[in-house]
């Protein structure tokens, strides 16, 4: 995914927005993943490190949507 | 339990997503390439694929090359991000493939899955030419239905009382689901929707009903009742033939669609209401006003958003679709596998349908009872009438054997509801002076005030 930032000068806004779907889709498979956890009294660290991932995959959104501002 | 094969490159999403699909009691093997997912494919037998659209090594559409050349026939979920894409999957897809769209949710995987469930169990049925259901429950494509559905999704978005208006038998309480179905949706929430019929409950039980008791508060309140406002909290009641309540009992229900706020019987503090009205009448608002069933104050209050429901003579084009979905719902039931032939439907159209929907549905299910359960041909009855379609056939046309009264009184009685009730109107367009017709109306008495 990184390379795929670091292309970013080469994309267009299209693929773009294409790429910024895949940190989206983990976001939302992890909250997901949050939803089971509570729901069904698993144990906390699988719901932390769901958090954690959502955070890091929030961080990489952001970087995409900076990449499409400067288009 | 199914056999599932997962193809996509992003690993922390194949990893979330096969805690998730294991936890919903299913098998799962990932594939991160192309290459990986043939020699999968070659030691594997699967029920069901989900298929990244864009691999490293190639388009997941070579995958379904390779799987239509051999033997096996899974069923294949195409998982894309493109929306350009999304377009011509939905042209691609058959009985076999389907396609959900990124960023995915559990119940996008859950729908996926319970497709193939279905193609198992029911494979002897092709279910793709069911009418769709709009709203999860409304059948028919008609202008006046497509018009109807406009409503529902507006008065989804607000919280404003609905008064639903319209012959016995077109669907009322569907119509409130409908409404009820799309305020979820609008708001994604799991709301309850709680329904009363007002016409069905004595003055005493009214009260209690409504707006709940405490224990003890009367001889025989045993226990502490919530009334349905409370029930239905934050999502819809539906009051049923809200013009038969009452009207001494009405003053109660305005106050608390004044102040939204229900004290129970025999209680002491007040509850607040949150939920959405839905009333309905089989009145029309001129009946409403004339028979003054309802209160003035009432009606504004319930019907700050009224909705008419259309007859069934009125969207005969949906006949077919509803006759359709009604017969393969007792197909599923009773695993039968009767179909229509195009004269029965056309039977079906040319019929009045005067007790609506719900005669249709009553009539199919009589001719489903009656058919042979050996024969794929559903038997419809010589007649549709019904000992009540023959009264209400009387509005519309003359009949032999009619007596002259009568059908002077249907006359007055339709010039009447034409002219909203204004007597002296009336009279002109009959013909007679008005005080002939106040003599009509006092001899047929249901016409008096």
């Amino acid at each position: 995914m990184s390379s795929n930032q670091n292309n970013g000068a080469e994309k267009n806004i299209n693929e773009l927005i294409h790429d910024a779907r895949a940190p989206l889709n983990r976001i939302s498979m992890q909250a997901e993943m949050i939803k089971l956890v509570l729901e069904n009294n698993m144990p906390p660290e699988k719901a932390l490190d769901a958090v954690n991932k959502i955070i890091n995959s929030c961080q990489e959104c952001s970087e995409f949507l900076e990449q499409i501002a400067n288009k | 339990m199914l056999n599932i094969l997962l193809v996509d490159d992003d690993e922390e999403f194949t990893e979330v997503a096969c805690h998730i699909i294991e936890f919903l009691g299913h098998d799962i093997i990932t594939a991160n390439s192309l290459n990986d997912a043939y020699q999968v494919l070659e030691h594997n037998d699967f029920d069901h694929i989900f298929l990244d659209f864009m691999l490293p090594d190639g388009s997941g559409l070579h995958l379904i090359d390779h799987i239509n050349k051999s033997s096996k026939s899974p069923f294949i979920t195409l998982i894309t991000g493109h929306p350009l894409v999304k377009g011509m999957l939905s042209n691609l897809c058959g009985p076999k493939i389907g396609y959900i769209a990124k960023p995915l949710q559990r119940e996008d995987l859950e729908q996926a899955l319970s497709h193939k469930a279905k193609a198992t169990t029911a494979n002897k049925k092709s279910n793709s030419h069911l009418p769709t259901k709009h709203f999860d429950c409304l059948i028919g494509e008609s202008k006046v239905m497509q018009e109807l559905y406009t409503m529902i999704e507006r008065v989804a978005l607000t919280q404003a009382n609905v008064m639903l208006m319209g012959e016995s038998g077109v669907g009322k309480e569907v119509v409130a689901q409908a409404i009820h179905n799309a305020t979820n949706q609008a708001s994604d929430t799991e709301n309850p929707i709680v329904a009363t019929n007002c016409g069905a409950l004595t003055k005493d039980l009214i009260v209690s009903e409504l707006f709940g008791h405490e224990k003890g508060a009367f001889t025989g309140a045993v226990a502490k009742k919530e009334g349905v406002f409370q029930r239905a909290g934050e999502g819809t009641l539906f009051l049923d033939e809200v013009t038969e309540m009452p009207i001494d009992m009405q003053p109660n229900l305005l106050r608390v669609l004044e102040n939204k706020k229900v004290t129970p019987v025999g209680g002491t503090k007040e509850i607040d209401v949150h939920c959405r009205v839905i009333s309905a009448s089989n009145r029309s608002v001129a009946e409403i006003a004339e028979k003054k069933c309802l209160r003035e104050d009432i009606y504004f209050r319930l019907a700050v958003f009224p909705i008419s429901i259309p007859a069934l003579r009125e969207r005969k084009e949906d006949i077919s679709l509803l006759a359709t979905s009604f017969l393969s719902e007792l197909n599923d039931e009773y695993q039968r596998n009767y179909q229509w032939s195009a004269v029965q439907l056309q039977r079906l159209i040319d019929y009045d349908w005067p007790g609506n929907v719900r005669e249709l549905r009553h009539t199919i299910h009589r001719a489903f009872i009656m058919s042979d359960p050996e024969s794929t041909s559903i038997e419809l009855p010589k007649d549709f009438r019904s000992p009540f379609s023959s009264v209400s056939d009387k509005k519309h046309s003359l009949m032999a054997g009619q007596t002259i009264e009568d059908v002077e009184k249907e006359l007055i009685k339709v010039t009447l509801e034409d002219v909203n009730g204004n007597k002296s109107l009336a009279a002109e367009m009959l013909g007679i002076s008005t005080k002939t017709l106040y003599n009509r109306l006092h001899a047929y008495g249901e016409f008096k005030e």
